[in-house]
């Protein structure tokens, strides 16, 4: 049994280094300029297929921002000197969360994200141990298997972050695992929105399936917004459920390690609970709450919703800007074949879990 | 031993990160443009 213990904060995060707030401006710029290329381009396709009358596909912004950000990344590459702002797209991401809880009413929150709780629980329990199992079958490192099983099942590369710090992994099964759970995103706003339409999905059936199943909190909204904007709003409120699990999961995980005296044992588990529950939730539920109680008129409603798409511009294009097509296809084999069957595992379970609430009348 | 390709993703994730919190970064600005949006000092917002 090991005796060492972690210090609050966690070493991992100790770690980090600082970044100015002038060092993040080049890439904060690049991601509002890929982002406002994606919107004139869905503009100018929409005026030439409507006045010019052009077969032209219509491509929303949200698929123009990924599309250019990996071109980006992809052919140029992203520079040093744009790395630390193409890093705060999760800074956009989460203010974009927070400001479009004024489009929830606490009651619909209530409802849909307390019934995407029971759901999450179910596909918690079943996606943490078909994980496990898949993982021992094509025999990867147990604490691989660990990140992806934390990854796909709670909220991607953010699990498997959080979880870095508890388990104590090689930093070389974290890198597989986040290019695994990163191919499989990818691999998620492609196939998703295609399947949703086959199974003529609600917009609101939809966006639950997309939050409860895709793991990265960005692809997810945007596997959600590709299918349509309600849809794009339902899946931010099941995902933010999803995430709210993320500390209990990586603390049993960060539990059994110990256990097998391979982690660092976690002195305070009630406060590294709170340490690693998403905090912004807090702010969708309180911007969410002051919508509800009447705070705003209906224009400033609109103001704030409009607000949160300006936020998720950046978000998008950084979805795109960090997918390095290169360091996804050499990962090897055995971790995205475990990482696809989880992941197919999971899509169906939740799609199953959806429609029986849907066709039941538990949700509304 | 970690290759130089598999370690460069969670370098990119875990070098870059901003000095202050996130969430409550998000949190703080998220509050303080609804105030702003609430009191009248920013008007109606397009997209």
């Amino acid at each position: 049994m090991s005796t060492q213990t972690i210090p609050m904060p966690l070493a991992a995060e100790a770690q980090l280094r600082p970044t100015s707030l002038v060092a993040t401006l080049p890439g904060i710029a690049l991601l509002f300029s890929i982002g406002l290329a994606g919107k004139l381009l869905e503009h100018a396709f929409t005026v030439l297929r409507t006045q010019h009358h052009l077969p032209l596909p219509q491509i929303e912004y949200v698929l123009w921002a990924i599309i250019l950000g990996l071109i980006v990344s992809n052919t140029f590459g992203v520079a040093d000197l744009f790395r630390p702002g193409v890093a705060t797209y999760e800074l956009w991401l989460k203010l974009g969360i927070v400001l479009v809880g004024a489009r929830f009413l606490l009651q619909d929150v209530l409802h849909i994200g307390g019934l995407s709780l029971a759901l999450v629980a179910v596909e918690l329990v079943l996606s943490l141990s078909v994980m496990t199992l898949l993982g021992r079958i094509f025999r990867l490192p147990p604490k691989l298997t660990s990140l992806l099983a934390i990854g796909s099942s709670i909220c991607g590369v953010t699990a498997i972050m959080a979880a870095q710090g508890a388990i104590d992994p090689d930093e070389e099964d974290t890198s597989t695992a986040i290019a695994a759970i990163l191919t499989l995103g990818a691999i998620a706003l492609l196939a998703f929105p295609a399947i949703g339409h086959l199974l003529h999905m609600g917009q609101q059936a939809y966006g639950m399936w997309a939050g409860l199943a895709v793991d990265n909190t960005a692809e997810s909204i945007v596997t959600g917004s590709l299918f349509g904007p309600e849809a794009g709003r339902w899946a931010i409120l099941a995902k933010t459920a999803r995430s709210s699990f993320i500390g209990f999961v990586v603390l049993g995980y960060a539990v059994y390690w110990a256990s097998q005296g391979q982690a660092a044992v976690v002195e305070h588990k009630t406060l590294f609970l709170w340490q690693k529950f998403p905090k912004f939730i807090l702010g969708f539920l309180a911007i969410s709450f002051l919508a509800t109680a009447g705070f705003f008129t209906h224009p400033q409603l609109d103001s704030l919703s409009n607000l949160s798409r300006w936020a998720f511009l950046p978000a998008f294009a950084g979805v795109g800007l960090r997918t390095n097509l290169k360091d996804l296809v050499g990962q090897g084999w055995r971790p995205l074949i475990v990482g696809v069957l989880g992941e197919v595992f999971i899509a169906l379970i939740t799609l199953g879990l959806v429609f029986w609430s849907y066709n039941h009348g538990v949700a509304r | 031993m970690a290759t130089p390709d598999r370690t460069r993703s969670t370098q990119k994730h875990s070098t870059h990160k901003l000095p202050i919190n996130v969430d409550l970064l998000a949190i703080g600005i998220g509050l303080a443009l609804a105030a702003l949006i609430r009191l009248g000092v920013i008007h109606q917002i397009s997209f």
